[in-house]
């Protein structure tokens, strides 16, 4: 049994798009394999002109860290380090100085809004505040892709719409291409496409509409009035 | 060097377990330098204790079977001996201890100050051990320890003999090492004679001092061959070398301790290694999150690993401090209080220090290696599937 079955998408540079559907849909997976986190058993990844397929173990881990910024549900956040010294952590991996790493980790956090609170431990900061950090630790690579999975799970409403602005935000002011799974009907209004998976497999067509139209009462009132139309 | 706040960082995540997993490293280092010290220590003791111009000659069997009181003129009549003097085990148990508490020999007196010219005595209470025939000579060490002075009287009951000895304190020894009483020889015989009818007539070590140290093997080789085939065949050695033997046993003990201290490191590696997958453990998710962030293998396994080989180099770097402050306290109390006796000998040497240091990095090495090795070596997407 597979987790994905006959899937085929492409997502253009600079669009910001949801992978959506029931648990064990097999979104995640998804995301895994465009992140280069997972390979599949056939077919091929292709992101950014590099088949994913053609690199080794070392080789993908360091195309992530030079790709890809990646955004989790619990945010996963180092309890030990301050909330500059968890956005500089992938610094780690390049050749910067410190003062560079310490510069480039300042103003990431200053694109989340949170350059008030650099110093501070993440056990001290708002579910939404360590959500932001965890975005500002996924941007401050500058990737090409940044793949959010669940980014509002553990959030309140509030912070959510906060987060998925955040996340259009990176697209729009800084032509990032973001992928991300999500339940949240709320992120229909934010993202530019939506692609739905049921069972393994990408609906298309009428199925597609379908899963969209259930979203859309799921979200209901005036959330509703603002989703666009998925794509299938 | 860049990822050292990281590991410094995770180092501090439970205070509380990182200290008592370095106070065990410590303590482990400390008693490994403090063991890897007896060695040079007794070596350092030997070497003092003992003077490259004396032999002791004894009983080819052993030190418990005696040989002719006459062998002892004859030896002393060999060329290149510059004096000679017969000794036998007295035996004696002070009335207040009713058992041998120190060792205590009758000695010939004449001679006794020329086969030990390096001992601190003074002629004068050298003199009075001839002059009187109950006198005796004690170490400073035996004669502190009971209080007794010069011209005390002390009865000792002998546990080999049928006798005891009446003494007369008239020399101490002023050496705290040394812990040896001498009766006068003529004393026992007379004694012996009285009681039995018989006297001594053996001596069971004969101790000689050859006139400069390079007519040392060729002295003992002419009077092992003296005795050769006669009823008691001699064994001659040097000072070093029959104190040597009589430590032996203690080395000994050194090897043993030393063996236990061992089995006990090897205790501290494997709670250093627990400890080190409980911290992996705890950390699975942030450990998956780094991994799928682009942190490699290598990256990984270095700087889990290198977080035990810091606690356990800071651990060795303390238990090797405490070691050497143990035995510099040792030796500067040895100085003010002859109470720690030997123990002044002991010293940190640079090869112990480094050994200490070694081990320290050992503990932390393989302690760090399996959790190290296991984490890093997952791959990423199953290491975020068990945590998410």
């Amino acid at each position: 049994m597979h987790a994905l079955e006959d899937v085929s998408l492409t997502v253009d540079e600079g669009r910001f798009v949801a992978l959506m559907g029931p648990s064990g849909s097999g979104k995640s997976t998804l995301l895994n394999l465009v992140s280069g986190i997972d390979r599949p058993t056939e077919g091929t990844v292709e992101v950014a002109g590099q088949s994913l397929g053609e690199l080794d173990d070392d080789e993908l881990a360091d195309w992530r860290a030079r790709h890809v910024g990646l955004v989790f549900q619990f945010f996963n956040l180092i309890p030990v380090l301050s909330a500059l010294e968890n956005v500089a952590l992938p610094l780690l991996l390049t050749e910067l100085d410190r003062s560079e790493r310490r510069r480039r980790a300042e103003t990431a956090l200053r694109i989340v809004g949170l350059e008030h609170r650099l110093d501070h431990d993440p056990g001290t900061l708002s579910g939404g505040e360590q959500q932001r950090v965890a975005i500002a630790r996924a941007i401050v690579t500058d990737p090409d892709l940044i793949v959010a999975d669940e980014p509002t799970g553990d959030l309140d409403a509030r912070n959510a719409e906060a987060t998925l602005a955040l996340l259009r935000e990176l697209k729009r002011g800084f032509g990032k291409t973001v992928v991300m799974v999500t339940h949240d009907p709320r992120a229909l209004r934010f993202v530019d496409e939506a692609f739905h998976l049921d069972k393994g497999l990408l609906l298309e067509g009428e199925e597609a509409e379908r899963a969209a139209e259930a979203l859309r009462i799921a979200a209901g009132g005036a959330a509703a009035a603002s989703v666009p139309r998925s794509a299938g | 060097m860049k990822y050292a706040g990281l590991v410094w960082r995770n180092l501090g995540r439970n205070k509380l377990r990182s200290t008592f997993t370095a106070g065990a490293i410590a303590l482990a280092v400390l008693l490994v330098c403090l063991l890897l010290t007896m060695p040079n220590g007794l070596d350092a003791l030997i070497r003092d204790a003992t003077n490259n111009t004396r032999l002791s000659v004894h009983h080819k069997a052993g030190l418990v079977y005696s040989m002719p009181a006459s062998f002892t003129r004859k030896v002393r009549a060999l060329d290149g001996v510059a004096a000679a003097v017969g000794q036998v085990w007295f035996g004696g148990a002070f009335e207040e201890d009713g058992k041998v508490t120190f060792p205590n020999f009758a000695t010939e007196a004449e001679h006794f100050g020329a086969v030990y010219p390096d001992w601190p005595i003074s002629e004068a209470e050298l003199a009075d051990f001839q002059r009187y025939r109950d006198g005796a000579i004690v170490g400073r060490q035996t004669a502190e320890r009971y209080g007794w002075k010069i011209g005390q009287r002390v009865t000792l009951r002998s546990t080999v003999w049928p006798v005891s000895a009446d003494i007369r304190i008239v020399g101490i020894i002023n050496e705290s090492r040394i812990p040896s009483l001498y009766i006068r020889k003529e004393y026992l015989d007379e004694a012996l004679k009285a009681a039995t009818g018989n006297g001594l007539g053996v001596v069971g070590v004969i101790w000689v001092r050859v006139e400069s140290p390079e007519l040392a093997g060729p002295v003992m080789a002419q009077i092992d061959e003296m005795s050769r085939n006669s009823e008691a065949e001699s064994a001659s050695e040097t000072e070093k070398s029959f104190m040597s033997n009589f430590f032996g046993s203690l080395q000994g003990l050194a090897r043993i301790i030393l063996l236990v201290t061992g089995l006990v490191t090897l205790c501290i590696v494997f709670i250093a290694a627990n400890t080190a997958s409980m911290s992996v453990r705890e950390r699975a998710a942030e450990i998956a999150t780094m991994k799928a962030m682009g942190f490699g293998r290598r990256v990984l396994f270095g700087t889990l690993l290198a977080e035990t080989v810091l606690l356990s180099a800071v651990a060795g770097g303390l238990g090797v401090s405490l070691a050497f402050g143990l035995t510099r306290a040792l030796q500067t109390f040895a100085r003010w209080s002859d109470g720690l006796g030997p123990l002044g000998n002991f010293y940190l040497t640079r090869e112990v220090v480094l050994q200490g240091l070694g081990l320290s990095l050992a503990i932390g090495v393989i302690a760090g290696l399996v959790p190290a090795l296991s984490a890093s070596r997952k791959p990423v997407v199953e290491a975020l599937r068990e945590v998410f």
